[in-house]
């Protein structure tokens, strides 16, 4: 079950970032959906979670973006460990806690890529702060939406099903 | 804190890529079989999500978004009729460099086949500026295939290529480049990708070579993957004049944050002639 819904998260993450990457490209906003997907696979079901949808993101992402497999897929396992070390450590229950994580992953996320391209192609790649720090906001902002979304919707949901089964009951008597 | 089983599972999935990655490293190759497979496969999912996407759109543009539309429609007119003249103006060109090309001797210049295709994806890794695009090898596609667009060259098909999809490497993209020519002066050089700002690097222009802002640049067809004579850009700016060290910045031609339909080149430039491939 655990799996299963880790799988479909990375999918989902996958499947947006493709969809959204179409209309930003060239753009100065770069994100990454995936990454997001990894962290919240990580806080929400643990490290084992966390670093096997990073395995599975981050092979897709090099397989699909024709780039050497196994470089994204190697700095997402490591980030969704440590993302689903800290939520083990830490109550993090509230979403802005959480997007704090996101935050801290996609800098050291961003570092590990750097650092394996940079050993692969024996040059370090040109990159900007600017870019980074864009990349980053973005993905906060994607992870503040996505727990603000998980923490809210079930709440709503059940609140909905309780007022209609009272409303019945009221229309009954 | 944690326990064996967790840290076991994570030093082997870490082992496992870094053979994966060793072995591409030391093959100077990726994995080819499993790269097209996994693109393939995810390429018809893109497909249906681009659908989606752009029946969203589609209904937005059609419906919300009307306002403004006559105003459009009357610049478009105008737009249509300039493009006439224009037309009139090219066609007269046309007819005079045939005549002249007759009188001289020339060989016509070969009309390019092309192929139109679809953008259904962007780039899924962040700083990598590729295109998925729905035409593949059942299409005639191939590697080093040269994509343009409306506007001018937007870059080359690269791998993986599956049966019905194809990546595109943008020209803008750190690891691409193109030989191009400057207009005026007809210089040749090499444009690089690669620029945080968008715009391109003219690298290998002759530190003599008289080039202004504003300037024309077309490919070249001496990388032997764009055809000559295509656009590639302008000449935005240039830094350190008359000094070994200038930059020569183009802004390209095409938008590519607008990137829809594009149209990829099946013809392979034609063969350079014998002087230059000797040289």
């Amino acid at each position: 079950m655990k799996f299963t819904s880790v799988l479909v998260t990375v999918v989902v993450g996958v499947l947006l970032q493709v969809a959204l990457a179409r209309f930003t490209v060239g753009g100065t906003w770069v994100f990454d959906l995936v990454l997001v997907a990894v962290v919240f696979a990580g806080l929400q079901w643990g490290p084992t979670a966390g670093m096997i949808g990073g395995t599975l993101g981050g092979l897709l992402q090099d397989l699909l973006s024709g780039t050497i497999a196994g470089v994204s897929g190697l700095a997402k396992t490591l980030v969704g460990f440590v993302a689903g070390l800290i939520g083990t450590q830490f109550v993090l229950t509230r979403a802005h806690g959480r997007s704090i994580i996101v935050a801290g992953c996609s800098i050291v996320h961003r570092v590990l890529m750097l650092a394996l391209t940079g050993l692969i192609e024996q040059h370090w790649p040109g990159t900007t702060w600017g870019a980074m720090l864009a990349e980053t906001i973005v993905n906060t902002a994607a992870g503040f939406v996505l727990f603000q979304l998980v923490a809210t919707v079930p709440g709503l949901v059940a609140r909905q099903r309780l007022g209609r089964r009272a409303g019945f009951g009221r229309r009954q008597w | 804190m944690i326990d064996r089983r967790t840290l076991a599972l994570l030093v082997t999935l870490c082992l496992g890529q870094v053979l994966l990655i060793s072995a591409q490293v030391q093959s100077q190759g990726g994995v080819p079989l499993l790269q097209v497979a996994a693109f393939d496969a995810f390429a018809r999912v893109q497909r249906v999500t681009t659908a989606i996407t752009d029946a969203v759109t589609g209904v937005w543009s059609g419906y919300f978004g009307l306002r403004g539309v006559a105003r459009e429609n009357a610049a478009l007119r105008q737009q249509l009729l300039d493009m006439a003249v224009e037309l009139q103006q090219q066609r007269a060109i046309s007819s005079q460099v045939r005549s002249l090309e007759e009188l001289l001797g020339l060989k016509a210049a070969v009309p390019v086949e092309t192929v139109a295709a679809r953008v259904i994806a962007g780039n899924i890794t962040p700083g990598t500026l590729t295109v998925a695009i729905d035409r593949g090898t059942d299409d005639g596609l191939a590697p080093d295939m040269a994509v343009i667009g409306a506007e001018g060259v937007i870059g080359r098909v690269i791998n993986p290529v599956a049966p019905h999809a194809a990546t595109v490497q943008l020209l803008i993209d750190a690891n691409a480049a193109a030989a191009i020519v400057f207009e005026r002066s007809q210089t040749g050089a090499i444009a690089v990708g690669g620029q945080s700002d968008g715009t391109l690097r003219a690298e290998f222009v002759p530190v003599l070579a008289d080039i202004e802002p504003g300037e024309l640049v077309t490919t070249s067809g001496q990388d032997r993957v764009f055809p000559p004579g295509f656009p590639v850009g302008t000449v935005e700016s240039i830094s350190g004049a008359g000094t070994p060290n200038r930059t020569i910045r183009i802004r390209p031609a095409a938008d590519f944050s607008h990137l829809d339909v594009v149209l990829v080149v099946l013809t392979p430039p034609p063969p350079l002639p014998a002087a230059t491939e000797a040289r």
